[in-house]
């Protein structure tokens, strides 16, 4: 009866009341929100949003101003008039591209790849170098947007250009580098330095190292008696240029990371080789990088989705030239959006090139069979 | 005669190659000396060249060393334009981020990592997700967001963005895990409420991977560039990235070199000096944050 009695009493409410806001999932959403509401808002919700934006045509100097023009935008960036299909079209890229398929199918018998990553990379590199690549306008035809291709075709330039050099720099440093002593300490800190300069600050810098009249590159190759080149006004040496920029700034980054990696390689690997009578390359070959084989491709996913966000230092060195040879994807998006008003369609190539970032992320998961 | 004679010979060979062993790994170190001190001079030149007076810059901009040093190129940063106020402008954001990223990712952090409740197995994948948006892709439908409601050049518009990044909940829902059952349940017992061992006992146990969070979302923070470009388009609301951007390639530099460098220094120097003291949170940060281990 006094149980029946306190429970309709306030305090019996007030006292489940409290138990409820004492409960675990009560405080466990309340220590959630604050994160889980600025999250949904300025991360998932931009995703969504960009979505809506992609089909309406959405002008920037009015932003109520906008027309439903369904997959418009993506007809634009992709497409063309007068388009045809040849074997011949890039074929050299198209070539290397495909020399992926040995590659892919030997990494499956390794048993480095699964199944499915397997059957979905060869069908991708099929649809890609295979097939889309071929695709061009034909005799008086021209791309509805000529320098969509261009400028991800310079971000995937860069992308390939620079991770090798970088990711293999990193490691190189990384194993040598990789011992104690303050003085190899103090080396890792100088090789490491330049990564918490700003984009800002590195162009400033590398724009005025490699100007042919004030820089130091330039005074170099005339004390030799060479003749200075002017690397950002250059449309061949343009792009290199801007990859040893990155390379200088961003190696220790890698380099980090693979010093993490090599901590985890058990030292008594090592010990038992030197008894074997190994020599360096061969514990390198052997221990060292298959070691470091889950740092190797983690280190290569993030170069890879970095280097495809490549922006600034393009924006602030070139401007995306000497005549486009380094607009990138993002300065076309900017641009797009920024100087042409054109929200609705920028808003459709940053789907484009986050689908394309995700699709290398889900591979790199996709690589990892054993690990969940 | 032959048992005594034959240690001692290999004995001999054996220092010989510990001898030659010893001077390729010193010759070896030398050179990643002579490399390390290479790769540094492009910093070194920006310090040299923000030192040397600009009439000596026109003439020669070469000099690892700055001929007759002067300060006045770091008085010309405080005395002409805006630089002061983009650096305060740095300082605010870069400080608002760190701090409000610390709080929320550590009291995500422990919710995910600490207590079973409804919910977690959807929340906890969903937040995960979004480790693979891809930093710089979402630009335009932000700018889109904060125009609808008038709040661009604006120091939260240049924060709360950064702030949703998930990779704090990660780090701290790692950390938080790792942590044995016995303690938080020893506080539990005596009454404390979910809060209060959170407060009390699990944050200063964290200190370590909060100060690696710190350091590596400062450093991020202050170096952004695509999204205060876009947003902040006011002069005054400049960071000092994007200022010091604007003021790249234009005809004046040629003339003003050396005021220019200082305010490259001038834009680095906060991170230098962090680094200098933070490294070794910085690279657990780094590590941390991009391999999820420590």
């Amino acid at each position: 009866m006094t149980a029946v009695a306190d429970r309709t009493s306030t305090h019996g409410t007030d006292s489940r009341l409290r138990a409820f806001l004492a409960s675990d999932s009560v405080s466990a959403w309340s220590f959630l929100l604050p994160f889980l509401v600025i999250y949904l808002l300025f991360l998932l919700y931009p995703v969504i949003q960009a979505v809506i934006m992609g089909f309406y045509d959405w002008d920037f100097l009015d932003i109520s101003d906008r027309t439903f023009i369904g997959l418009e935008n993506y007809g634009r960036m992709f497409w063309g008039t007068n388009m045809t299909w040849d074997v011949t079209q890039l074929w050299q890229w198209r070539l290397v591209g495909l020399l992926g398929i040995p590659l892919v199918l030997r990494a499956h018998r390794r048993r480095a790849v699964s199944r499915t990553a397997m059957i979905t990379l060869v069908l991708g590199v099929v649809a890609v170098f295979g097939i889309a690549m071929g695709v061009h306008p034909g005799v008086d035809g021209r791309w509805y947007d000529s320098q969509f291709w261009g400028s991800f075709g310079n971000t995937v330039l860069f992308t390939v250009m620079s991770t090798p050099a970088i990711v293999a720099l990193g490691l190189g440093l990384a194993v040598a580098l990789n011992r104690p002593g303050r003085l190899v300490g103090f080396l890792r800190t100088l090789f490491f330095a330049p990564y918490v300069l700003s984009v800002a600050v590195l162009t400033l810098i590398w724009a005025f190292l490699l100007n042919p009249t004030t820089g130091l590159i330039g005074s170099a190759f005339e004390t030799v008696g060479l003749e200075p080149i002017n690397w950002l006004n250059n449309p061949t040496w343009a792009m290199p240029a801007i990859v040893v920029t990155t390379l200088w700034w961003t190696v220790g980054f890698n380099l980090v990371l693979f010093l993490a990696g090599l901590q985890d390689i058990d030292k008594s690997q090592y010990e038992a080789a030197d008894i074997d009578g190994a020599n360096g390359w061969e514990k390198f070959q052997f221990i060292t990088v298959p070691g470091l084989r889950r740092t190797t491709l983690l280190v290569v996913t993030l170069q890879i989705i970095a280097s495809f966000q490549i922006f600034g230092q393009v924006f602030i060195m070139t401007r995306g030239g000497p005549n486009g040879a380094t607009r990138v994807a993002i300065q076309h998006i900017y641009e797009s959006g920024f100087r042409d008003f054109e929200l609705g369609y920028s808003s459709a190539m940053s789907l484009f090139l986050f689908v394309v970032m995700v699709g290398i992320s889900v591979l790199q998961f996709k690589f990892f069979p054993e690990e969940s | 005669m032959t048992t005594t004679t034959a240690p001692a010979k290999t004995q001999t060979a054996e220092e010989r190659t510990h001898r030659n062993r010893k001077i390729r790994s010193r010759l070896f170190m030398a050179f990643l000396f002579v490399a390390a001190i290479v790769w540094i001079i492009p910093m070194v030149w920006m310090f040299s060249l923000s030192l040397t007076p600009n009439d000596i810059l026109q003439l020669d901009t070469t000099n690892l060393l700055p001929q007759s040093p002067t300060l006045e190129n770091f008085g010309d940063v405080i005395s002409v334009g805006l630089t002061p106020r983009w650096f305060l402008n740095s300082v605010v954001v870069t400080g608002v981020t760190t701090l409000f990223t610390l709080i929320l990712s550590a009291m995500a952090g422990y919710a995910f990592a600490r207590i079973d409740f409804k919910g977690k197995k959807f929340a906890y994948p969903l937040v995960l997700a979004g480790l693979m948006v891809p930093k710089e892709a979402m630009f335009v439908p932000l700018f889109l967001m904060f125009a609808e409601v008038g709040q661009h050049n604006t120091y939260h518009a240049l924060a709360l963005p950064r702030i949703a990044a998930p990779l704090g909940v990660f780090i701290m829902t790692q950390f938080f895990t790792a942590i044995p059952n016995e303690v938080e349940e020893a506080a539990r017992v005596d009454g404390a409420t979910r809060w209060k061992t959170f407060t009390n006992i699990m944050l200063p146990m964290a200190a370590p991977a909060l100060t690696a969070l710190a350091i590596f979302t400062f450093v991020l923070t202050w170096n952004d560039f695509l999204w205060p470009l876009v947003s902040a388009t006011q002069r005054e609301m400049f960071t000092i990235t994007t200022g010091l951007a604007s003021l790249q390639g234009n005809f004046a530099q040629a003339t003003e070199l050396g005021a220019l460098m200082a305010r490259g220094v001038v834009a680095s120097l906060p991170l230098l000096i962090l680094f200098i003291i933070f490294q070794r949170q910085l690279i657990r940060g780094i590590s941390i944050g991009s391999g999820g281990k420590g």
